[in-house]
């Protein structure tokens, strides 16, 4: 999974320093010098302020060029008297930063050195061995501990008591754990106690040295303890103080984990209860309430996959706490270098996923957030359990984030959080099942309303509006973006080099532009279209085979313009992966390309199939494919998307079966089916199939309106079109493409066409002209030029200037070709030079046969 | 004299004569107004400054949203400088590269201290570049590189041979110099020398400029280019907040350089002065009487009169708009005073905002500044190089045969900067000139001064960093972070004025202070009678 090794990519980790002087700031009348450059002080007091919202002091030797040559003997030793002269403190941690440490400095010298100069002060020297590259800070904060307790002068005399030892928790959990043992009737030493000196009060005099913390002669006596408890599982042998105290003074040790979770809490009870503590009344109570509170919220808890990561004790005992209460951690991570942790939680998570029926849980260490966003990403988490480090994954995600662990930046309270006990793990639980309403909260009506009260009625409003799903939408614009090269299927009727035909007019290839270059068409055009109200991505590939180009398109769109209603076409081969995106994107249409309903008939359709990496053809390409349409177009029509199916009709192949697929578009939920007659295009595998008319076209739809409505006004527009339908404004937008080298055999026609694919329209009817060149070769299409209407039936009267607009708009042609021409108009034309070609034929052939038919004499020089 | 003498009693006599120097409360006469800086900080008396590489990677080059920064050195160094100075950036146009929100890190362990970082750091490189793919890469050095030899320059070129980008590295370990400052030098070497003038975007417009020293904090930046942008200014460059390096790369080609942050970024200002003959102009847009001066400053620079009146018209339009805001502010502040604790810059800029809301500054030190900083650039001839400064290498630049061009001769900026109306240009008169007689002038403050100095002087309000934040507090001393705005922001131009007012407003008038002496204190602890009266 962990793909960058050398490059630690937001890191989930500090330094070996920071823990140190944490650790150190819970001794009493202890001041910290770091020894190295004075960045590494003021960093870490910066974080730990920020997170305590208390006064930090930490000292620097301040080491500069000139002390990593000559030694920073002389800085050390200033910086201890200074701090001696200013705070007056009774234990001083001397902690070491990398620059000490690759230097070679030799601390004990040096405060040997220190003492000699300075007879009389008593003050306790506690130096700590903490190169930034050592280790994170949670291996840092062992280190001064460990220190800690090695250096101090022992007290060997048998006091009865009981050392507890912790890891990095937060002032309250200290707090907390201090009344807890009180009240258990334990006689302790905490080491270290962080309580008051990193969640100080406001008093009438502030002291710089704080007054809160573990005395040195309570960590002397910690040698004559009767027990020592270490509440961390992952400790060893060279960091651990309880196996230090036990070798060198026989102390005897449990090691527990951190009193989380009914489990986590009952074995410290039970520890303490073994050495004489008391369980009161108020414990079990405690104990009661935690347990009727979390079958109280154990429904919500269990909606939660939490992404646990942080120090390993806090990952370990969080962990347990989710599994107890059926949140599912999907994600366990810590940065520290900790194999054990991956033991000691592999049982635990076995059971819980077992019973949630999930697949393996990751648990890594040495981690960062990158590979924990990823991990995320694939576990489909959602909640984020640790520091708030987190907050950009929370963000990007949009996954709520409980901060529960060091450091916390962006919120207050860090000092405050509680995690230890039943009213801690309660604390966290509480946030954890609010966490799950408050997603269900700000998304169930959402949810309920697309789901029973939008089919009926939304589909109406916002598809009334859009100029292809509503008929009498003519007025509102459409733009449709060409962001969507690549395609993945091939259908045999289909030629690579232009746009997909399932949306578009075959023939034309548009030019691809990026999701900014989209956005930008998109803010022009608004800005000249009021009435643009559709933004649409319909290739002229497939907009789901380009999901990354569809998606920042479209958020972009939205982020500008809320009220816009999108759609897109697609081949429905995606669909079943991207339909939640598409409901998030605020998608309302979609058009879903369905050729077949039966394999065996999809399979002479098309060729293949690239599905997940691999390339299907045959029966077995048109089945996934089916399988995905069926299922997409269930999902959007649930989700209430407004479904529109195109069907292209093809001779023999499966116009019988047509009536089929609109009657499973029905069934399915779609909201209209668009049966749109096949053209073939030269070069496709279906270039010599014969052609629908357009009477059994409409024959055909009449029959199957039937099953579903049925639209009528298709004008199998471009993937690049813009405007109207009737305005298509689209070729205006596109960047000045410099000409091709001149070509000198060409002849221009003019074609009259609706539809844009075949010759289908009288003269006099014509509103706009398909301009298109021919060698003889090649066809290519020009432009399209608007005309008034000649013939406009009853309110004539302007005939003349329209006619004039006709003759202009087509001068530079050799002929026009149309469906049926006038004698008058005839006449007119051949006075102007111009041809007249009747025909009734796809535009493409139509051009090339009329370029051969009249050989050379159309030819332009 | 008083507060200096008593904050200065303490020291003990070696820490005493060191101080004695960076801390002067000024007369009313023009004497006494010199100070030291930027030496040595004393070890042990918690100093706020920080490294080398928090100057450079930190503050300079961090903010460059379209490079991947990598900070070559142990985890710490590069957690620490993650996403912490607020300066915001939104990702350029047609491209998806903004780096700002990633800390990148080699976090190197004790092996790679041992036997070297320089493979890790290159493996780093080609894992960056699979996964981001940056147009530029710097490296960034903390403290063990240096020592263990790692030469990050020759990482740097190779990457740019292997992939074809640019790639810098800088030698910032942290014990370079003896504060940020020196990081902020390395920065604007590096960024001078590779960056600038290797790109030829030309400004649309005759009137662009580049806000040096301008990090963009809590939007800052952008107020500043919406107020220039309304006058007919076109601001081609942020430096640093906002900014990216391929929009650097033609800053060279800019009217004229505009300076906010004196100290961290002079260096780039003087050397394209030298370079390609580009005047700059020290401005402050922070406070609105300020602002109004820097705009006018501008305009008269550019000497054209439909521009002239362009200014005009906004400063009477945005003053009118925060007439009624800055006014009620002014009338809950007035007479209050303040001390501030900045880095090398703001605690000059604010003085003029606080004034605008009828407030005195009282104190005012700088972790990092120069000599210049607190007394103008006059003093440059007679500062004293030592072995530290010495350290930062100081780079010199010869004027450029394309691009050098002469807006004005020399008699032209004569002319500009002489007489009362006179503007600053290429020059800059520091800090202590806005001060008056019995204010306390620190440099390189640390928390013990802090603590003393409100005790004695007792300021309304203290704008410090987080550090100083809590400890003023817990004196009963309201506080407000002025590098990151306590999450506000922005503090600039015109509705940058209001919102700061409004910050300190708040601030000062909160019941919590109030709320401090129970009631209990206030009565007798006990009630009685005295016996025999009936």
């Amino acid at each position: 999974m962990k793909n960058l090794v050398n490059l630690n990519v937001n890191p989930c980790k500090m330094c070996m320093p920071m823990g140190a002087v944490s650790a150190l700031s819970g001794i009493k009348s202890c001041m910290t010098i770091l020894h190295g450059s004075q960045g590494c002080a003021t960093y870490i007091r910066r974080h730990m302020a920020t997170h305590y919202n208390e006064p930090v002091d930490i000292a620097s030797s301040s080491l500069t060029e000139h002390g990593t040559i000559f030694g920073g003997e002389a800085n050390l030793i200033k910086g201890l008297e200074n701090l001696i002269d200013l705070y007056n403190p009774e234990v001083i941690g001397v902690c070491t930063t990398c620059l000490a440490e690759t230097i070679g400095e030799d601390i004990s010298a040096i405060v040997k050195k220190f003492y000699e100069q300075n007879p009389d002060n008593d003050v306790k020297i506690i130096n700590v061995a903490s190169p930034g590259y050592g280790g994170t800070q949670n291996e840092g904060w062992f280190a001064a501990l460990r220190a800690v307790v090695e250096q101090v002068e022992p007290d060997v005399t048998q006091n009865g008591k009981v050392s507890i030892i912790t890891p990095q928790i937060s002032p309250a959990d200290i707090r907390w754990l201090k009344g807890f043992l009180s009240e258990m009737g334990i006689d302790c030493i905490l080491l270290p106690d962080i309580s008051d000196n990193l969640d100080g009060v406001t008093e009438k005099h502030y002291n710089r040295l704080k007054t809160g913390g573990t005395p040195l002669a309570d960590v002397a006596k910690m040698a004559g303890a009767m027990l020592t408890i270490e509440l961390s599982e992952y400790t060893n042998a060279d960091n651990s103080p309880a196996e230090y105290l036990h070798r060198a003074y026989s102390v005897p040790f449990v090691k527990l984990p951190l009193p989380v979770g009914v489990r986590g809490v009952d074995s410290l009870i039970e520890a303490l209860e073994n050495i004489g503590g008391i369980v009161t009344e108020n414990i079990i109570k405690e104990r009661g309430r935690y347990l009727d509170a979390i079958v109280d919220s154990h429904k919500y808890c269990a909606e939660a996959r939490a992404a646990v990561f942080g120090d390993p004790d806090f990952v370990a005992s969080v962990t347990r706490l989710c599994c107890e209460n059926g949140v599912l951690p999907v994600v366990i991570a810590t940065a520290s270098v900790s194999e054990s942790l991956k033991e000691a939680l592999a049982f635990e998570t076995e059971a819980c996923r077992d019973f949630c029926f999930a697949g393996e849980i990751p648990i890594v260490d040495d981690s960062d957030f990158a590979e924990i966003e990823q991990l995320c990403v694939s576990m489909g988490a959602n909640l984020l359990i640790g520091s708030s480090d987190a907050r950009r994954i929370s963000h990007k995600l949009a996954v709520p984030l409980i901060r529960c662990a060091f450091p916390i930046h962006d919120y207050v309270g860090g000092q405050r959080v509680r995690i230890l006990g039943f009213e801690g793990s309660l604390n966290l639980l509480d946030q954890t099942a609010n966490a799950m309403l408050s997603t269900t909260e700000t998304s169930f009506r959402g949810e309920l309303y697309g789901k029973y009260c939008v089919h009926p009625t939304k589909p109406a409003d916002k598809t009334a509006a859009h100029p292809c799903f509503g008929e009498h939408a003519c007025h509102n614009a459409r733009v449709h973006l060409p962001v969507a090269p690549k395609c993945n299927i091939q259908c045999n009727y289909c030629l690579r080099n232009f746009d997909c035909m399932n949306e578009s007019r075959p023939g034309v290839s548009s030019r691809i532009l990026t999701p900014h270059e989209a956005f930008e068409r998109y803010i022009k055009l608004k800005e000249t279209l009021p009435n643009l109200t559709v933004a649409g991505i319909a290739g002229p590939g497939d907009a789901l085979a380009n999901f990354e180009q569809t998606f920042e398109t479209l958020r972009l769109i939205r982020d500008y313009d809320p009220d816009v209603t999108f759609c897109i076409a697609t081949n429905g081969l995606m669909l079943p992966q991207y339909v939640c995106d598409l409901k998030e994107l605020g998608v309302s249409h979609v058009t879903v390309t369905v050729n077949a309903v039966d394999p065996s008939i999809g399979a002479k359709i098309y060729k293949h199939i690239q599905y997940m990496g691999k390339t299907y053809t045959g029966l077995e390409g048109a089945s996934i494919l089916l399988a995905s349409q069926l299922a997409g177009i269930k999902m959007l029509a649930d989700a209430g998307i407004v479904v529109k199916v195109n069907c292209v009709t093809l001779k023999g192949v499966n116009d019988e079966h047509i009536f089929e697929v609109t009657q499973t578009a029905a069934n399915l939920g779609a909201f209209m089916t668009n049966i749109m007659p096949h053209i073939p295009v030269k070069g496709s595998a279906f270039e010599y199939l014969d052609r629908m008319t357009n009477k059994e076209i409409v024959a055909l739809r009449g029959k199957c309106g039937a099953n579903i409505k049925q639209m009528t006004h298709c004008r199998q527009c471009r993937s690049d079109a813009a405007g109207t339908l009737d305005n298509d404004i689209s070729l205006g937008l596109r960047e000045i493409v410099p000409p091709a080298a001149v070509k000198t055999d060409y002849s221009r026609f003019a074609v009259a066409t609706k539809s844009g694919a075949i010759v289908d329209t009288h003269f006099g009817q014509a509103q706009e002209f398909y301009i298109y060149d021919s060698d003889g070769e090649q066809v290519s299409f020009v432009e399209t030029r608007k005309v008034s209407k000649y013939c406009n039936s009853a309110a004539c009267e302007d005939k003349e200037d329209r006619w004039e607009s006709v003759i202009r708009a087509v001068a530079d042609c050799a002929a026009v070709l149309a469906l049926r021409t006038g004698m008058m108009p005839e006449k007119r034309l051949k006075e102007n030079g111009i041809d007249v070609i009747t025909t009734y034929e796809c535009v493409e052939n139509a051009v090339l046969m009329a370029t051969k038919e009249r050989g050379k004499k159309y030819v332009i020089s | 004299m008083i507060d200096r003498e008593k904050l200065l009693d303490k020291y003990s006599a070696k820490v005493y004569k060191n101080r004695k120097d960076h801390i002067i409360q000024l007369e009313e006469t023009d004497e006494a107004r010199s100070i030291a800086a930027n030496t040595r900080a004393i070890p042990g008396v918690m100093t706020a400054r920080g490294c080398c590489y928090a100057g450079c990677k930190g503050v300079v080059v961090g903010p460059l949203k379209d490079v991947c920064v990598i900070t070559h050195g142990p985890v710490g160094c590069g957690f620490y400088s993650w996403g912490t100075r607020r300066n915001k950036a939104k990702p350029d146009e047609h491209t998806d590269k903004n780096f700002v929100p990633y800390c990148f890190s080699t976090d190197m362990q004790e092996s790679d201290i041992v036997f070297g970082g320089e493979k890790k750091l290159e493996k780093a490189i080609d894992e960056a570049m699979e996964l981001f793919d940056p147009k530029c890469i710097m490296i960034c050095s903390t403290c063990p590189i240096g020592l263990i030899g790692d030469d990050v320059q020759a990482v740097a070129r190779r990457a740019e041979e292997k992939y074809g980008i640019k790639a810098i590295g800088f030698s910032c370990e942290g014990y370079k110099g003896v504060s940020q400052s020196g990081g902020h030098h390395i920065a604007n070497n590096g960024v001078m020398r590779f960056i600038i003038g290797t790109g030829d975007t030309q400004p649309k417009t005759k009137f662009s400029v580049n806000i040096l020293g301008e990090y963009n904090i809590g939007g800052d930046g952008w107020e500043e280019e919406r107020i220039l942008k309304r006058c007919g200014i076109e601001v081609l460059n942020l430096f640093t907040g906002d900014a990216s390096c391929e929009s650097l790369k033609s800053a060279h080609l800019a009217h004229l350089n505009l300076l906010m942050c004196h100290r961290s970024i002079n260096y780039i200002a003087e050397m394209m002065k030298t370079k390609y003959g580009i005047d700059w102009l020290k401005v402050n847009f922070i406070g609105v009487g300020a602002t109004c001066k820097s705009l006018r400053e501008i305009a008269k620079y550019f000497n054209n009169s439909e521009l002239t009146m362009r200014v005009e018209e906004v400063i009477a339009d945005e003053t009118a708009a925060v007439y009624d805001d800055m006014e009620y502010y002014k009338s809950k502040l007035t007479g209050k005073t303040a001390g501030i604790f900045s880095g090398g810059s703001r605690s000059h800029h604010y003085q003029v905002l606080l004034e605008d809301l009828g407030m005195k500054t009282v104190i005012a030190g700088y972790e990092f500044a120069h000599r210049d900083d607190y007394e103008g650039r006059v003093i440059i001839p007679q500062i004293k190089e030592d072995a530290d400064n010495k350290n930062i290498e100081s780079i010199t630049v010869a004027p450029d045969e394309r691009f050098y061009r002469e807006v004005y001769t020399e008699e032209q900026i004569a002319a500009l900067k002489a007489g009362e109306q006179g503007i600053g240009l290429n020059s800059y008169d520091g800090m202590i000139p806005e001060m008056g007689a019995g204010d306390v002038v620190v440099d390189d403050y640390n928390h013990f001064e802090t603590d003393e100095l409100i005790r004695l002087v007792k300021p309304d309000i203290f704008l410090s960093g987080i550090k100083d934040k809590y400890s003023i507090q817990k004196a009963g001393v309201s506080s407000r972070q002025i590098h990151s705005y306590d999450y506000s922001g922005p503090y600039a131009g015109f509705n940058g004025a209001v919102n700061f007012g409004r910050d300190v407003t708040m601030a000062l008038y909160t019941n919590v202070w109030g709320l401090v002496t129970p009631p209990w204190k206030h009565e007798p602890m006990l009630v009685g009678s005295l016996g025999g009266g009936e």
